[in-house]
């Protein structure tokens, strides 16, 4: 009788024939790593879940905003866990995502019969962007309003459009009431409603196109018909086949748990995003963009000044068109990493480019900023009056803005304990009067008194020997 | 006989079918789509003059930051942050006022008396006492307001510089 009911309702809601063209399909066997498709799919759930907790405490307008975001830390319960969870399995969503991209590069994944596969897949990358860049403009703290203010800047390289791009992302020419919304209404309604069908829709792919099979990287395969029938007979058999549930269920699950798990041991180790200030114009901020932009961050600061206005607007375009002409231009029967040098290169290069630029965004060492701290004298540095006096006169006119003594502070100009050459007394001064225009330094010309320049030319002339004696 | 009229019949229904659904797509899509762009096809580019303060606030030589409101005209139901701005009087009556708005990314400089610079947090942009950039990506001088001295008080005309800025 009980059998009877269950299978009236699996009829009914035709989960025979979806468990039959899902879970109990065969498919031909993968490699271990293919489990990162499901671990987004994982994240994603996640996202949602936390996402629309979220939204039942968040507050869209600009005077309320930031408060909602702290009585979801603060004082809602678990609010904490849920925003933390929320903010730690989006980055690591960010990281699969290139993974996942890169992952497909190396054993060719947009190759026939797949090229629908990759466009829809090509599709979800910049909407995940998208996602991961409007997300923390919601927090509405310093960090989020320069990252709109950063985003206006690029729209306004691009030609014709620019300004009116700005007007219409902004909702306004300034950064008002609108703005907020319309970052609220892309990140939790529009983006992911599209997102949510190209999800569909990549993964009815994935199952009626089948995934990347190690049978397909070892016997070369052209054509669609080659595909299929190489395909068809390698997921019967069984050496080469496997059945979807429970087998690459399992082995594709195993990546996913390891993933959430790291993201809620992130969230319970360091927590939800640092809050910084809440949204203003007026004061001295130092905002930085969430680490999964480090990389792009530190690619504007060290290319070459003039092509930045480009490279900001055309970088984004040409990744796309890149992208989605691959399949179209990469074809042919090669699909196993041995046979891709050239892409295992390409993408080495990619994740140490990734890594190293992450790595130099840190230190950002192109940053000069001014402070009103005394630098530390090195140590075992017999301190005389006169050095202390134009240690005050250094930092007095913002020379600390810009060198660092002996490895402590900025490092836009040299350090003053490792100048190229030793410098006498009197270059110092000269330096200082009349620097060269082809550095980023200010004559002090006028500024300055005599007493003053004699101190602190003192204090740089000893301090850059000092340490090189011992 | 027959058949080709069923066939002309279902032509037109074909065509029927597909001109209702653009219909029925125009009537929603052109006003969803007017109502999205509504910021961009109509926005004020009349002159928005804002008081920054009585000019003695603004000593001599110094460069200071002041406060203005960004309010817009009309506008009740957008509010907007005021923002910071650099004022440097340069004597007699003469003003420079500066968008806190690197001219690279939008980052928020910061104007070290010491060097008598502004320095962008984000990118090395380093900035001169006159704007003009002296380090790093920025792609112009520091965007600078119009100003003007109506009895005594300085005021910015706010939409003077890029709306970007």
């Amino acid at each position: 009788m009980l059998n009877k009911i269950f299978y009236f309702f699996i009829h009914r809601f035709g989960l025979d024939v979806a468990a039959d063209k899902i879970l109990f399909r065969k498919v031909a066997k993968t490699s271990w790593y293919q489990g990162d498709g499901a671990t987004m799919v994982t994240l994603l759930a996640v996202q949602l879940l936390t996402g629309a907790v979220l939204t039942l405490s968040y507050s869209n307008s600009i005077d309320t905003a930031y408060q909602s975001i702290e009585f979801i830390t603060y004082h809602k319960t678990m609010g904490w866990f849920i925003r933390g969870l929320h903010y730690w399995s989006a980055g690591l969503f960010v990281v699969m995502l290139v993974f996942h991209l890169l992952r497909h590069l190396l054993i060719a994944g947009y190759k026939t019969p797949r090229e629908g596969t990759w466009w829809t897949g090509v599709g979800l990358f910049f909407l995940v962007i998208i996602m991961s860049y409007s997300g923390y403009v919601l927090r509405w703290d310093e960090r989020a309003v320069y990252a709109v203010k950063i985003l206006l800047n690029i729209l306004s390289n691009i030609p014709y459009l620019g300004d009116e791009l700005i007007l219409f992302v902004q909702g306004g020419s300034e950064i008002n009431s609108h703005t907020l919304t319309r970052f609220f209404s892309v990140h939790v309604i529009l983006v992911p409603g599209i997102m949510l069908l190209l999800v569909g829709y990549h993964l009815f792919l994935v199952i009626h196109q089948g995934t990347t099979s190690k049978i397909e990287r070892r016997i070369p395969v052209e054509t669609k018909e080659e595909h299929a029938e190489i395909y068809e007979a390698a997921k019967e058999s069984s050496s080469e086949g496997e059945e979807f549930f429970p087998t690459t269920m399992a082995s594709s699950g195993i990546m996913s748990f390891v993933v959430l798990l790291f993201g809620i041991i992130l969230t319970l180790t360091l927590g939800p995003a640092e809050l910084y200030p809440e949204a203003n114009l007026t004061e001295t901020s130092f905002p930085q963009e969430e680490w999964w932009f480090w990389w792009y961050s530190a690619l504007i600061a060290i290319l070459p000044p003039k092509s930045v206005p480009y490279f900001v607007v055309w970088f984004p375009i040409a990744l796309f068109f890149f992208l989605i002409s691959l399949p179209l231009l990469d074809r042919g029967p090669k699909r196993d990493m041995s046979q891709r040098p050239l892409w295992v290169i390409f993408v080495s290069l990619s994740v140490m480019g990734l890594i190293g630029l992450s790595a130099l965004r840190m230190r950002s060492p192109w940053t000069g900023w001014p402070s009103q701290k005394l630098p530390p004298f090195p140590k075992e540095f017999v301190v005389t009056p006169g050095l202390e006096k134009g240690r005050e006169v250094f930092v007095q006119y913002g020379c600390n803005s810009c060198h660092a003594v002996a490895g402590i502070g900025p490092s836009v100009g040299p350090d003053i304990t490792n100048f190229e050459r030793l410098l006498t007394r009197e270059d110092i001064i000269k330096v200082i009067l009349h620097p060269s225009p082809k550095i980023a330094m200010p004559s002090y010309q006028g500024r300055m008194t005599d007493e003053e320049l004699k101190y602190v030319s003192e204090f740089v002339f000893v301090l850059q020997i000092q340490p090189r004696r011992k | 006989m027959c058949e080709e009229s069923s066939l002309s019949r279902r032509k037109v229904m074909k065509w029927v079918v597909l001109g209702i659904g653009a219909a029925t797509t125009g009537v929603l899509g052109v006003p969803a789509v007017l109502s999205t762009f509504s910021p961009t096809i109509k926005h004020d580019d009349k002159k928005r003059w804002r008081p920054l303060g009585a000019k003695e606030r603004f000593a001599e030589g110094k460069v200071i930051s002041a406060k203005v409101e960004t309010r817009l005209d009309k506008d009740f139901m957008h509010m907007t942050l005021p923002k910071d701005v650099y004022v440097w009087n340069k004597g007699q009556d003469e003003f420079v006022v500066y968008s806190r708005s690197c001219t690279d990314l939008g980052c928020p400089v910061k104007f070290d008396s010491g060097s008598e610079c502004f320095f962008c947090p984000c990118h090395g942009g380093i900035f001169s006492k006159e704007g003009d950039v002296m380090n790093g990506p920025p792609k112009g001088p520091l965007h600078r307001y119009s100003y003007r001295l109506i009895d005594g008080y300085l005021e910015i005309d706010l939409s003077s510089v890029p709306v970007v800025a």
